[in-house]
């Protein structure tokens, strides 16, 4: 454990993946700190329903954000491994934001890791920016890797 | 237009726009689609006079309709009959009374403050009858409701709410003939042995590069739909309950229903969707604004009204205020196939039609806009961290 430092503050870190280059930018940040801090990662990802619902889209979203997710989870963790990380996974349905700000209460979790999609204004007007929304609200302070 | 191949190329190009639209906004796609079929007909009516987007054309009926009723299969075979088998008792009631509260409310006040005819105000009272299994098991999902005995039950009710629509359009505006008789006789017939039979028939031919399964399927609920027009009944009722009594078997076939779900979208909804939208007449909705918001109130009003003492008298007193508001949610498929099969059966008006679909669209997304206006996490309103300890079936493999 040569140059870890075990009483750092951040044990827990949670980070906020999608599948985007910017949500991996922000695993590859999480991983790094983890190895410095001897701290153990969650991978949390969220799979967002069209809004409003219907049967059967709904059931293809899942479907599909399972399997997209899976995929991505499985290269994390074999890149983890390789580097001897403690990384959890970890999927939630509903609105990013309010998933991801949950799930850190829920576990106590030090320090949320988030990537910036750097969407248009119109898009942030009509779905809000999860970055912001957590950036708001949640209990423990917040890295937006840009 | 006459050319078939120009006419296809309008409407995929409008379901591909719809699509790009869904997935900027995170809107639904059959949402994307109707409002995109409403625009480009206003402006395709704008610039060319009694041109149209082929709404009216045999083979894109023919498509249209397929739509419809492989959507609606595949809704029905989205029950779990394990919770229906638990919970029947309530779910039947509150599923009725879900059903019959705004079935009644919603011909009243478009019979007696709207003056529909008689007819039409039925037609209206179907098409706002429904509920929103999807948006109901999506926000389950989000509070981890979906594993809870009540919440099962309420979905499972939805369940029933919806088959309440879907035989109320069956059979209200069938005149009741020998033909009636002998399509229920047969519906009885097949909904009794389709479940034995099925899987043993995709067990011993199943499995093969010739899609035996689809075949088998289509076949069947295009023969139980041509028998259901024939008796003046709807292609979708049988479709409905095929998919409910094959839920079990069929429904759990995921591979298959994978397949079933991109022959909808990627080919038929996107026609039935659009079709529904060119309908919708924009300027007869801005003429009379206060019909789309009599219909709105008398569907969130009837539906909230009796649902509340049914929901109590089962002990349910937790978490009914969030699941009335869901239920209050119309179906988008249920709402826009009852009001499509009114218009084209003339039962009501293209107005008519126009407002029962915008009704049914703002029933639909007024709640989820109230929902993302005053966003505030829940968890710093009232704590209850049990809440969500468990993730859907879907994804809980996954979670670590």
């Amino acid at each position: 454990m040569t140059g870890k430092r075990t009483n750092s503050h951040f044990r827990k870190l949670l980070v906020g993946y999608d599948g985007s280059p910017q949500s991996e930018k922000a695993v590859d940040v999480a991983l790094s700190l983890a190895a410095c801090l001897d701290a153990t990662v969650l991978i949390f990802a969220v799979a967002r329903p069209p809004e409003p619902a219907t049967s059967v889209e709904l059931g293809a979203v899942l479907d599909d954000a399972r399997e997209h997710f899976e995929e991505g989870f499985k290269k994390i963790l074999e890149k983890a491994r390789s580097k001897d990380l403690a990384v959890a996974t970890g999927m939630a349905v509903g609105h990013p934001g309010e998933q991801i700000i949950h799930r850190a209460e829920v576990d106590g979790v030090d320090l949320i890791i988030l990537g910036r999609r750097g969407r248009s204004m119109i898009s942030r007007m009509m779905l809000g920016s999860v970055s912001e929304r957590v950036l708001r609200y949640a209990h423990c302070p917040v890295m937006v890797v840009h | 237009m006459e050319n078939v191949w120009v006419l296809a190329s309008v409407c995929v190009g409008l379901a591909l726009l719809a699509t790009l639209v869904a997935i900027w906004f995170k809107i639904s796609t059959a949402l994307s689609e109707i409002v995109v079929g409403t625009v480009a007909q206003l402006i395709l009516g704008a610039f060319f006079v009694h041109s149209d987007l082929g709404a009216k054309t045999g083979w894109i009926s023919f498509l249209a309709g397929t739509g419809a009723i492989v959507l609606m299969f595949l809704a029905g075979a989205e029950l779990d009959p394990q919770i229906f088998r638990a919970k029947w008792k309530e779910c039947t009631v509150v599923g009725l009374v879900g059903f019959f509260g705004p079935f009644l409310g919603c011909t009243a006040v478009a019979h007696y403050v709207l003056h529909w005819a008689v007819r039409s105000s039925w037609l209206a009272g179907v098409a706002l009858s429904t509920t929103s299994v999807a948006v109901v098991y999506a926000v389950m999902l989000e509070l981890g409701f979906n594993v809870t005995d009540f919440g099962k039950a309420v979905l499972a009710a939805c369940f029933i709410n919806d088959l309440g629509t879907v035989i109320a359009l069956g059979l209200i505006f069938s005149p009741f003939t020998v033909k009636t008789v002998i399509f229920v006789v047969a519906c009885m017939l097949v909904f009794a042995t389709v479940p034995f039979l099925t899987p043993r028939f995709f067990k011993r031919y199943g499995g093969r590069v010739s899609e035996i399964e689809a075949k088998y399927l289509l076949f069947l609920l295009f023969a139980m739909g041509g028998l259901a027009v024939w008796a003046g009944s709807e292609a979708v009722l049988p479709a409905y309950v095929i998919g409910m009594v094959l839920a079990g078997t069929v429904g759990k076939d995921h591979i298959l229903i994978r397949r079933l779900r991109t022959l909808t979208f990627g080919l038929l909804t996107p026609f039935y969707f659009i079709r529904a939208g060119s309908f919708v007449s924009i300027p007869a909705l801005i003429a009379t604004p206060l019909v789309f918001l009599a219909l709105f109130f008398a569907k969130m009003f009837s539906k909230i009204i009796p649902l509340f003492p049914t929901v109590k008298a089962f002990d349910y007193q937790k978490e009914e205020g969030l699941y009335f508001t869901l239920m209050m949610s119309t179906g988008l498929t249920f709402g826009t196939i009852s009001a499509l099969f009114g218009l084209n059966h003339g039962v009501i008006t293209q107005v008519q039609y126009s407002h029962l679909v915008a009704t049914v669209i703002g029933s639909a997304v007024v709640p989820t806009m109230i929902a993302n206006a005053w966003f505030m996490p829940r968890h710093l309103l009232a704590p209850r961290p049990e809440e969500r300890t468990t993730l859907p079936q879907t994804l809980s493999k996954n979670a670590d």
